[in-house]
């Protein structure tokens, strides 16, 4: 499987996939004009990753300042996947970043966390 | 914030739950199945609405904040204007004026104006009406130098230098037409006010030499990176402060290169040459009477007949610029005077 490696641009987050290192990271601001089109092929392709039997643990970073609606429906179909994953006896954590203040994007990772039972679930603030 | 209200998909919801351990149920699996969907649709429908409410309130929040900001922008940069010219303050807040050390040279039309005796007056008023004169007279200078599209350079004292053709022109000539008949109203306006003034009870009258030169300058940014200033600097800057010096009080006075672009709208008086300090060649200097109207023709003298007196002629076209602004002035009282003596 290949290593996923896109910049953020003005509407859209960086999405990275080290497939060695187990580490799948987005960061950024997300309000692409076609959110379907941005997301679909490596979206699809942490799918197949999470899909996969792992020895290690696999680490899900999630680093937003800004997403849409229509994002946040793409992060609910990865919260599944990751806890199914998790569910089917990987190890996988969640690591929810937000910025110190922003209380909004912290309430909206505690949201995403009521997805998760098996998979393990960090807030962490940033400055 | 405000919680949806999904009563019903929950009843819903809850309803086929309780059929689901049904034994009777055929295709229990399948049923199972769809009901387990629906939870899940149903649980990121509400999710989905939760963020969007949340996402929505943020940008409230950022929104009003920013309108709050706003506002306070604009109040500063209403006072930030006042320190700068204005074509300058539009351009830094339109976004397309560089903050960097640059000149270029530009034929430009210069004015320095001062005020004569500016000494013995300072020293005739107390502080506060010497203010209040002052701000009334530069006020007024300004908004007639703004309505005429100058570009108001500085304050020195009680002398004012602006300049026209940067950063708009309308072209060399237009840029001197439009300095010349600046100063010809900023003297016509500064007699009206010299007379309210005196019968306010001010001694000295604010007499104002102007003078006008149009050359090439270097125009823009001088100084440091950290404090820098938009002005004007050059041989011809300095020589329109020369033939301001030579101007008589209430006259204004042009170099031979302003009037070659300007003697088609004006009335002037040619000088002798002048050697003045610092400029190499000596100078040619026009005394302004007065604007040609247009499509102007020599208009008759004046003949004022008066009973008992003798006749008074009034050549307009030989007065200077002061004298008709002095002549202004005494027949202004005149009126004055008779029509108090109609009212009694």
């Amino acid at each position: 499987m290949k290593n996923i490696e896109i910049s953020a641009a003005q509407r859209t987050p960086k999405v990275s996939l080290d497939v060695s290192r187990r580490i799948f990271e987005i960061e950024g601001e997300s309000y692409p004009e076609d959110t379907k089109k941005f997301y679909e092929i490596p979206i699809a392709q942490v799918l197949e990753f999470l899909a996969l039997k792992h020895q290690d643990e696999v680490i899900c970073k999630f680093k937003f300042k800004y997403f849409n609606s229509s994002s946040a429906k793409v992060l609910m179909d990865l919260f599944t996947a990751i806890e199914d994953s998790a569910n089917k006896g990987n190890q996988v954590k969640v690591e929810w970043y937000f910025i110190f203040d922003d209380d909004n994007m912290k309430e909206l990772g505690e949201e995403f966390s009521e997805e998760l039972s098996y998979a393990k679930f960090e807030l962490i603030e940033y400055s | 914030m405000n919680q949806f209200n999904f009563q019903n998909e929950e009843s819903v919801l809850i309803y086929f739950q309780e059929i689901a351990t049904s034994e009777k149920i055929v295709r229990k699996e399948e049923f199972e199945e769809l009901l387990t969907q629906y939870s899940k649709l149903f649980k990121n429908f509400s999710r989905m609405i939760r963020i969007s409410d949340k996402n929505e309130h943020r940008l409230q929040t950022i929104s009003h904040e920013l309108s709050i900001e706003k506002k306070k922008m604009e109040v500063v940069a209403e006072q930030l204007s006042r320190y700068l010219p204005k074509q300058i303050y539009r351009s830094i807040f339109a976004g397309d004026y560089a903050l960097e050390l640059k000149t270029r040279r530009k034929l430009l039309t210069v004015f320095f104006s001062d005020i004569k005796g500016f000494t013995e007056i300072s020293a005739s008023l107390q502080p506060e009406a010497l203010t209040y004169y002052v701000n009334k007279y530069c006020s007024e200078l300004s908004d007639i130098a703004m309505r005429h599209g100058a570009t108001i350079d500085k304050f020195i004292g009680d002398s004012m230098m602006i300049f026209f053709g940067d950063p708009e022109s309308k072209g060399e000539m237009e840029d001197a037409l439009a300095c010349v008949r600046m100063a010809v109203e900023m003297q016509l306006r500064l007699s009206e006010l010299n007379a309210e003034w005196m019968t306010e009870g001010l001694q000295y009258p604010f007499l104002t030499r102007i003078g006008i030169n149009t050359g090439w300058c270097n125009v823009g940014n001088f100084g440091s990176t950290t404090r820098m200033s938009y002005t004007i600097i050059g041989g011809e800057v300095n020589l329109a402060a020369r033939i301001e010096s030579l101007c008589e009080p209430s006259g204004v006075l042009i170099s031979s290169e302003t009037y070659g672009l300007v003697k088609d709208f004006v009335v002037a008086d040619e000088k002798d040459l002048v050697t003045l300090k610092g400029i190499k060649n000596p100078v040619r200097t026009y005394s302004v009477r007065r604007l040609l109207d247009d499509g102007e023709i020599d208009t008759p003298p004046i003949t004022l007949h008066i009973p008992g007196y003798d006749q008074v002629l009034i050549n307009t076209h030989q007065l200077s610029l002061p004298d008709r602004l002095d002549l202004i002035t005494s027949l202004r009282s005149v009126l004055s005077l008779l029509e108090g003596h109609k009212n009694d």
